[in-house]
């Protein structure tokens, strides 16, 4: 039955939701990319084959992964190497990996396989091309490879313990996708109905990578144990999720991409919104959410972190968790407007990061009134790059202070509001932050504080006569352009600008990288430095051929074990 | 070599950067590079050539002087002023045609005349020096060999024309040029230092656990 939407609760104010800190606070929810995934396939009963796997007793081969959907098939072609420990670095400056992968639209003849193996396993120094949706590279988690390979080979299970603390037999680092190093551009599958949603072909990339790990670790423990060898008990393997290591090659993407960011964000905010609209919740919905809390507390007690920052969050988070309890056993959902009362309870009750988990977790019973915007979160809008000349210029200035109005009276010439510069490095050509003023950086500066920028042109527009149209101004002025585009695509795109200095001294790049990878779907962030992060990816989801439509949505959540 | 569309934008962002153009510019020519290059034109070339002549340095001169009338500038004057400035104020052609005297590589209009074209939902036709090229914005027309640069350029409101260029998803640019690219994008990367390294990407931690 169709739930009909209401409206009646307003969307959060960007002001509130694109703050750095409750950015860097964000959890997986129902729209989240590998969900999005997962749910698909099931749906559309979507097939799976191995039609290789050609790897030898110390691990060194090919295999052949492909996934079958209704109109297409995709085939991630795995690379298995013996890499030396000495090699083994999560940085994206390494240059040799355990394992490495592409995703190849279609099935793959020999000369391609052939072809792959003269590149893949180069990576950035490889060439890939237009039958190549992904390009990308694991690491193996040694303790626990190890630890795996050797219970098996001995005939025992692993220990479960150790799998949760974990999470992962491998990590992958970059999954290069949308043209890179010479792969199909995003604009050849956008219009695929399996591929339209963003980062759905990595995303199937990393599903696949994540059997072929399991088979791999399985292969080697019997090269290793022989006939006493034990087959890795399929509950034991659900645990095992991908693990993935993301520096800060990734932050700028989503000051990079305006408008696509806003839509991941503003679907989960009219999801939120309309949630918080119903009205009243059905005991089904109440009790589909306090299962869904009871199965989410399980998975935080897995995360784990050295991080001194996340440490504190989770504590705080654990602390949440308890008081969300209380607040389910006293208050709990009847009456008007539960899920609204929820959320205005949690503002004033919970750290950010307990909101936003709660947040997430209030979509869980209504995949009626969230799953469907799934469709709103790619970008289709080439227009907005077009910047309005005619607009007014005294528009232009209400279009900034509308996104930037906090930065107007920030101190942009005081050293602690600018210490930080975005570069790209000469060595691996990869984004960096560095010391304004302790490196020679200022020069290669990247256009990564749009704050600032904004600021500095609101005081040059109010040069101008507030009638006259901006082309003119900006024929003068050319290096504002890119601030006036960014001011009008805030029009259609109100959660795209950051609300934060991006170069101050204290800004936190991590939660850049968190806000990206919460709509990926991960979970258990674990930080290793403040821009550098570790986290897993598909723990306690089904393998290919046991996935079905009872089991390809709330894995995310894992059942208490009997 | 056979490039990505999204390769070729990025090179070409990086390289009107390392050129002297402000970022919003460099945005521009690298989508206008992108835009040519699916139109089976040689995007790279056009921008390599332009980038050589080093208007950067003097931008004021090879810009219109003023919005309206004739477009004409002190010295030649830039596809990557006068396109965008074309594009911004695409509501002129509703008016009355957009001339302009002395652009060099007055191929790179094009993409901004697509623009205009988005905008005003309307063909555009652009002639340059007799060679009438004609675009929706997707699509792409041209009657006539395209030179390297113009005495006169006319941009008016125009005709859907008969037969279109088919659309390209790759670009094989020509190792001099994508080297020339590649030469002013180098000037936007800061000198790797070992401190830089250990500071910059934040991590350097073992992977082996």
């Amino acid at each position: 039955m169709e739930t009909e939407a209401q409206t009646c609760i307003d969307r959060r104010d960007p002001a509130t939701v694109m703050r750095l800190s409750r950015l860097g606070s964000l959890h997986q929810c129902r729209l989240s990319f590998m969900r999005q995934l997962t749910r698909r396939m099931a749906r559309e009963n979507w097939s799976f084959s191995r039609p290789v796997f050609d790897i030898d007793a110390k691990g060194v081969g090919t295999a052949v992964y492909t996934a079958h959907g209704p109109d297409r098939a995709y085939s991630l072609v795995a690379f298995a190497h013996d890499l030396p420990p000495e090699k083994r670095s999560d940085r994206v400056i390494a240059d040799a990996w355990d394992a490495t992968f592409a995703l190849f639209d279609g099935i793959p003849t020999q000369a391609d396989i052939e072809r792959l193996s003269k590149n893949v396993p180069l990576q950035e120094a490889g060439r890939v091309s237009e039958t190549e949706l992904s390009l990308s590279r694991a690491n193996r988690s040694v303790r626990l490879w190890e630890h795996v390979v050797d219970a098996l080979a001995a005939g025992r299970q692993p220990d479960l313990q150790q799998i949760y603390q974990v999470g992962y037999l491998m990590r992958t680092t970059a999954v290069y996708g949308s043209g890179k190093f010479g792969a199909a551009d995003r604009e050849n599958i956008a219009n695929r109905p399996e591929t339209s949603a963003p980062f759905q072909a990595e995303m199937l990339s990393v599903f696949l990578t994540r059997t072929f790990v399991r088979d791999l670790v399985q292969h080697m423990a019997n090269a290793k144990g022989g006939n006493q060898a034990a087959k890795l008990d399929p509950d034991i393997a659900h645990w095992l999720g991908i693990g993935n290591s993301t520096g800060l090659g990734m932050a700028p993407f989503i000051v990079n991409h305006p408008i696509l960011f806003n839509n991941w964000v503003m679907a989960r905010e009219e999801a939120i919104a309309r949630v918080r609209s119903v009205e009243a919740a059905s005991p089904a919905e109440v009790d589909h959410f306090r299962r869904i809390f009871e199965r989410s507390q399980l998975s935080m007690t897995w995360w784990r972190s050295e991080h001194p920052v996340q440490i504190e969050k989770l504590a705080a988070l654990n602390a949440d968790l308890q008081a969300i309890s209380e607040y389910l056993d006293q208050d709990g959902l009847a009456g008007g407007h539960p899920w609204n009362r929820l959320v205005i309870w949690s503002q004033t009750a919970l750290s950010e990061e307990g909101q936003e988990y709660l947040a997430s977790l209030i979509l869980e019973p209504y995949a009626d009134l969230v799953d469907g915007l799934a469709s709103c979160m790619a970008d289709g809008n080439a227009e907005a790059f077009v910047i309005d000349g005619s607009m007014p210029i005294s528009e232009v200035r209400d279009l900034i202070r509308g996104a930037f109005g906090w930065a107007l009276d920030l101190d942009w010439t005081s050293r602690e509001n600018c210490a930080r510069a975005w570069y790209v490095s000469e060595e691996k050509l990869e984004p960096r932050m560095g010391e304004r003023f302790e490196e020679p950086i200022a020069d290669y500066e990247q256009p990564l504080a749009p704050a600032r920028d904004a600021v500095v042109a609101h005081a040059m527009l109010s040069e101008w006569d507030d009638a006259e149209p901006v082309a003119r101004f900006l024929l003068r002025h050319p290096e504002h352009r890119h601030t006036v585009r960014r001011a009008q695509m805030t029009r259609s795109a109100p959660y795209g600008e950051i609300r934060d200095n991006t170069i101050g001294a204290t800004v936190v790049p991590l939660d850049m990288l968190r806000a990206k990878l919460s709509f990926f779907g991960a979970t258990h962030f674990d930080p290793r430095s403040d821009r550098w992060v570790r986290i897993c990816m598909y723990a306690g989801a089904p393998y290919p051929e046991e996935l079905t439509s009872e089991n390809a949505d709330l894995w995310v959540y894992p059942e208490v074990p009997a | 070599m056979s490039f990505s569309l999204n390769e070729v934008e990025a090179t070409a962002k990086r390289a009107t950067r390392g050129a002297g153009y402000s970022w919003g510019q460099a945005e521009e020519a690298s989508k206008a590079v992108r835009w040519l290059c699916a139109q089976g034109l040689d995007g790279a070339e056009v921008l390599a050539r332009l980038l050589t002549l080093g208007l950067a340095s003097e931008l004021a001169a090879h810009r219109p002087r003023q919005v309206d009338g004739l477009w004409q500038g002190d010295g030649e004057l830039c596809p990557l002023s006068a396109g965008p400035l074309l594009s911004d104020s695409a509501y002129l052609l509703k008016a009355a045609p957009v001339e302009m005297r002395d652009v060099v590589a007055p191929e790179l209009l094009l993409p901004f005349a697509a623009n205009a074209a988005r905008v005003l939902k309307c063909w555009v036709s652009v002639e340059i020096d007799g060679t009438l090229a004609v675009t929706d914005g997707d699509h792409l027309a041209v009657h006539g060999v395209l030179p390297a640069a113009a005495r006169r350029v006319t941009v008016s409101q125009g005709v859907a024309p008969e037969t279109l260029r088919s659309r390209h998803s790759r670009a094989q640019p020509a190792p001099g040029d994508w080297d020339v690219l590649n030469r002013f994008a180098h000037r936007t990367y800061a000198p790797a230092t070992e401190e830089s390294r250990l500071l910059g990407a934040g991590a350097g931690l073992s992977d082996n656990d």
